[in-house]
């Protein structure tokens, strides 16, 4: 099999599982299903922050991601949620303790 | 006779981006002519969606450089880097492809179906979301579905911003304009720049903290973010990769819409 075939199923794979409801124009019920939809996203994004910072190289370690963690729930509570707020504070502990640690 | 220009455009159009056929007519004396050509027009929610998505195409664009590093460093030619940018459009599909290409089709296949099966319940609400709309909206909308322009759409829903689909078209244009360009970059010029150096990973983690945020409203909604930090946790030694993300994240769900409220 060719790299570009291999590419083409995987844009293949990708694409169909965005656009599986995306294509259906019913809405989505109530229930339990409409409650899943309602915490996922917030489920995936607490998961995928966790696991950039509490595992950046693909398993668990302290590291100064860590301390990145730390400033951007400062950095949450303090700009009131904001995303900018959010990313540049979290960041700008990041590189300190990355600074600190040497 | 002295000739004389005159333009006259639909107003009641809302399209924000190419496809609006916005005629311009001409006239020269009596004479006449109207002209069709793609317009560029903006409003209010694609200017929102694109200042939103400012700091998104900022890390896109060096997570893309470091795809296109990484492709060509694992045997890849850069314009099939390139190429897999522009049709795949998902970061965590494509690093899994360019890790695992040397050990055949079938472990890509695998990893990539687990990182695409997060995107069931992402498009079940994203089309909640926008309602009713015409196929090739949807279709199009589907094209980009990322985390990240998911989540910025999401917390636009919660903000009043008045047109979900153009803000999410805007927001995807500054992410797919940084992934691919930044891609190419990568592939052709990158072998000088080292992102890991710049903690851009960290950036990414960032993001998405920041994305939950404003998501947490409710006692529910505390115990969700409890439950999926735990699971991920835990899923960094229990499970593969691929099936990391998902899994913690489904099964904080599940468990969050077994509790209620």
């Amino acid at each position: 099999m060719t790299d570009l075939v291999l590419i083409v199923l995987v844009a293949t794979v990708t694409f169909a599982s965005r656009v599986v409801f995306l294509a259906r124009r019913r809405r989505v019920p109530d229930g339990l299903m409409g409650r899943f939809l309602e915490v996922f996203p917030l489920a995936l994004f607490v998961a995928l922050a966790t696991s950039g910072l509490a595992a950046p190289e693909g398993s668990l370690a302290v590291s100064p991601a860590l301390g990145g963690a730390v400033g951007g729930v400062v950095g949450a509570v303090a700009t009131r949620r904001s995303l900018i707020g959010t990313i540049l504070i979290g960041a700008a502990a990041y590189w300190l303790t990355r600074y600190l640690a040497g | 006779m002295k000739g004389r220009t005159r333009r006259s455009r639909d107003e009641n159009s809302t399209t924000a981006v190419t496809g609006a056929h916005i005629p311009l007519k001409v006239c020269a004396g009596s004479n006449c002519r109207v002209f069709y050509h793609l317009g560029m027009r903006t409003t209010p929610s694609f200017r929102h969606g694109l200042r939103d998505g400012l700091p998104v195409f900022l890390a896109v664009a060096v997570f893309g450089v470091a795809f296109g590093v990484l492709a060509i460093q694992a045997g890849l030619a850069p314009w099939l880097a390139i190429i897999s940018s522009v049709v795949i459009v998902s970061g965590a599909a494509q690093f899994a492809l360019v890790g695992l290409i040397a050990a055949g089709p079938g472990p890509v296949l695998v990893a990539t179906t687990g990182l695409a099966l997060r995107h069931l319940p992402m498009s079940a609400k994203l089309a909640d979301l926008i309602g009713d709309r015409s196929l090739p909206t949807r279709v199009g909308l589907a094209w980009v579905l990322t985390d990240e322009t998911f989540g910025l759409t999401l917390r636009a829903s919660q903000t009043g911003v008045p047109d979900l689909v153009t803000y999410k078209a805007a927001a995807d244009v500054m992410l797919y304009s940084a992934w691919v360009s930044g891609t190419a970059l990568g592939a052709f010029v990158g072998r000088a720049i080292e992102p890991a150096a710049l903690g851009i990973d960290v950036l990414f983690a960032l993001l998405f903290l920041g994305l939950a945020a404003p998501l947490i409203r409710h006692r529910r909604d505390w115990l969700v973010a409890g439950l999926a930090v735990a699971a991920a946790l835990l899923a960094t030694v229990v499970l593969p990769d691929a099936w990391q993300i998902t899994g913690a994240a489904t099964t904080a769900a599940l468990i969050g819409t077994a509790v209620g409220d």
